[in-house]
């Protein structure tokens, strides 16, 4: 492919490269908002330039060009009209991609083509798999092991999707908190698989869901108007999206109203009611039950935040028929078997009246925790915090909360894997070993 | 002035010790910078909103007057203070700390909220939104409560232009477009109210809960007809679910519900 005359002499006229040689990637590329037909490619350079994804389904021939208006250093290009469940190649720069000559090795960096899988029709079924990752952004050691453990564990089966389920970057959730983080941390990760993070407290230091603005808002695309599914939001604090037949839903616990008739708990009644997915699984940083690092039959312990969510939302997700909550904020990982309708203080949970399946879920153990299919209100959720991305605690917690049926004071990710009507989610520690699994099944 | 003397903050630290993790945690590392960095306000400041976060307000008073006497001039201390007042239910005292934030930094927003809502509750409805219109003109996108939060103070038919405006930006946001469904039906104005629901009921995937509510308020505005029509589009829809989810609990119920709804005039609706 050649640069016409008139294009390159606009370019010098500009001040550009055509070749882009003189900026380089500070961040990402990453991948925000995948959709079916859709997603957003980020990045950001050292300094100002166009934005030019080239894509295409063979990685020789990147020939569909997707610009975003302007000269920037945060480059910010939604690609459209793509195949659902479809691998795509893809390069970012300043001018649409030019492939190496024969015989050359045209490696630079900004020439390194990268891949991302589209999601399949919302509904379909496909074998997904999902990272989740709770309060990660340590920056240290332990969140490296933490990773490579994944990776391992892995290995080349794609990631689908990821969640972060909030305390992404430490301490105060800065642009350069996040850089180190997140970008410097997992950039293999944001290049292939789209990213969908909650706010937590300590993302919150620099950010501010009413008026949305500030670092975490500035860095993430997410869905307002339920273009990835659901129901519109109309704010990236919560939203939902659907991949292939789960519905997630992430709810703002931290910096939003909390009131059950704030504009967030209205959302939430409107989207459970909308979804036809065979799952639903809810995300959001404050844990409902915990007995790690944070206590949650304190009341003044996050400011109430988690007596919110278990006294006031998680009555409303259960009766929409979730089947998992993930959280993160206390750094331990404790897991409940099936369980609903309890929303006091742990002295006021009764096994027998809110365990709806008792055992390890496990095949192999007692069994795997059983659903019908269908929208069955109050048919028992796995209520799982896995805050320990990034750190364990660093005094032994009491992990005494009556709910749980395991937990560990370990660092640690989740992985969630559903085929189908089967939901598997295993826990694997910084050393890589598996700590928990457990499967639900639906039928 | 100076800062409090070594012994109380030995106390404040060994009362707080006993406290939380977390706390436990950010004290050790605050502490170990204030002891190298005593004349540091941000310190104290990021201390006392670090016990302000699990509502030990003893605490985070203490360490905010600490930082103001290091930095007398400083906006986010005022802030901070004012937010602290305003969890105490002190609007008055927040409203004059918020009032220094604002006038030494005019451009953020938080310090324009809580000053909204402090004087909201002194009862200072009209300057309170004149604040909150300040903070949805600079917003990029605000969010859907603050919306909310403006609209309140307003009389119905300002109300409904104010939130047109925002949803002609957002597309038919649920949370918005109910306020002003609601308000539309306390103004007599049905047509309106739905209107606004059928843009919901298009936008749904399952339009079932939708429909129902149409028929709620045709049966509530005494038209028969269209209200018995509305439920049984809401059971024709129940009935179009894919078999899975048609006959779950939930929807065999709802179902039951509405060919109630349907034949009978006498049920009243919520």
């Amino acid at each position: 492919m050649t640069i016409r005359p008139a294009l390159l002499l606009a370019f010098v006229a500009l001040g550009l490269s055509p070749l882009g040689a003189a900026t380089t990637i500070l961040r990402g590329p990453y991948l925000q908002s995948a959709t079916p037909d859709s997603i957003v490619i980020r990045w950001r350079t050292d300094a100002t330039e166009a934005s030019v994804v080239s894509y295409g389904t063979d990685r020789e021939q990147l020939t569909s060009v997707a610009k975003a208006e302007g000269i920037l250093t945060e480059h910010i290009v939604p690609l459209s009209e793509l195949k659902p469940a479809t691998t795509y190649y893809y390069t970012v720069g300043s001018v649409p991609f030019a492939p190496p000559a024969a015989g050359k090795s045209g490696s630079s960096s900004r020439a390194a083509i990268h891949s991302f899988t589209t999601p399949p029709p919302a509904g379909t079924v496909k074998p997904t798999r999902i990272w989740v990752l709770g309060d990660p952004g340590t920056k240290n050691d332990v969140q490296r092991a933490v990773r490579d453990a994944y990776y391992n564990f892995t290995a080349k089966r794609a990631t689908d999707l990821w969640l972060l389920l909030g305390d992404n970057a430490y301490p105060d959730g800065t642009d350069a908190d996040y850089q180190k983080a997140i970008f410097e941390m997992y950039p293999a990760t944001l290049r292939t698989s789209p990213v969908w993070p909650a706010l937590g407290n300590h993302d919150a230091r620099s950010a501010n869901s009413a008026t949305q603005s500030g670092v975490y808002y500035d860095i993430f695309s997410l869905p307002t108007r339920a273009q990835a599914g659901g129901v519109m939001s109309g704010t990236e604090a919560y939203y939902s999206f659907d991949h292939a037949n789960i519905h997630f839903i992430c709810l703002d616990s931290h910096d939003t109203e909390r009131k059950p008739d704030g504009a967030m708990m209205q959302w939430l009644k409107a989207d459970l009611a909308a979804t036809t997915r065979d799952w639903i699984i809810a995300y959001f940083h404050h844990p409902t039950y915990t007995k790690g690092t944070h206590d949650s039959d304190k009341d003044s312990d996050s400011s109430g935040r988690m007596n919110d969510m278990r006294a006031i939302f998680l009555p409303v997700l259960e009766q929409g028929g979730v089947d998992l909550i993930l959280t993160g904020h206390s750094h331990v990982y404790e897991r409940s078997p099936l369980i609903n309708g309890h929303y006091g203080k742990s002295p006021t949970f009764d096994a027998a009246k809110h365990v709806v399946q008792r055992g390890d879920g496990r095949f192999g153990g007692d069994g795997a925790y059983r659903k019908k299919r269908g929208r069955v209100p109050n048919a028992g959720e796995v209520s799982i915090v896995t805050g320990s991305a990034g750190q364990a605690g660093s005094k032994p917690p009491p992990l005494n909360h009556p709910v749980f049926y395991l937990a560990l004071n370990e660092a640690g990710s989740s992985v969630i894997d559903v085929d189908g009507l089967r939901l598997d989610l295993t826990f694997i520690n910084d050393k890589g070993e598996k700590r928990d699994w457990f499967s639900i099944i639906k039928e | 002035m100076r800062a409090p003397p070594p012994i109380l903050l030995v106390v404040l630290v060994a009362t707080a010790l006993r406290a939380h993790p977390e706390i436990e945690a950010g004290l050790a590392r605050l502490n170990t910078a204030v002891a190298t960095q005593p004349g540091n306000a941000d310190l104290y400041l990021e201390r006392g909103e670090l016990y302000a976060r699990h509502e030990e307000w003893f605490h985070a008073e203490a360490n905010y007057l600490t930082a103001a006497e290091l930095a007398p001039r400083h906006a986010g201390i005022f802030r901070a203070r004012g937010a602290l007042a305003l969890a105490r239910r002190l609007p008055a005292e927040a409203l004059s700390f918020l009032n220094e934030a604002r006038d030494l930094d005019p451009a953020d927003l938080s310090t324009r909220i809580l000053r909204a809502r402090a004087l909201r509750q002194l009862g200072r409805n009209v300057e309170s939104g004149e604040e909150l219109d300040h903070v949805l003109r600079q917003s990029r996108s605000p969010s859907p409560d603050l919306i909310l939060e403006r609209a309140a103070l307003l009389s119905p038919p300002e109300s409904l232009r104010m939130l047109d405006g925002f949803l002609s930006r957002t597309g038919p946001v649920p949370a918005l477009e109910m306020r002003a469904l609601s308000l539309e039906e306390s103004l007599g104005r049905i047509d309106a109210a739905l209107a606004r629901l059928d843009r919901l009921t298009a936008a749904a995937e399952r339009k079932e809960a939708w429909l129902r509510r149409r028929g709620d308020i045709l049966r509530r505005t005494g038209r028969e007809t269209e209200a018995r029509a509305a439920y049984t589009a809401a059971l024709t829809a129940v009935s179009s679910l894919p078999p899975w989810l048609r006959e779950s609990p939930e929807s065999a119920a709802l179902a039951n519900e509405l060919a109630t709804l349907a034949r009978s005039p006498s049920s009243s609706p919520p």
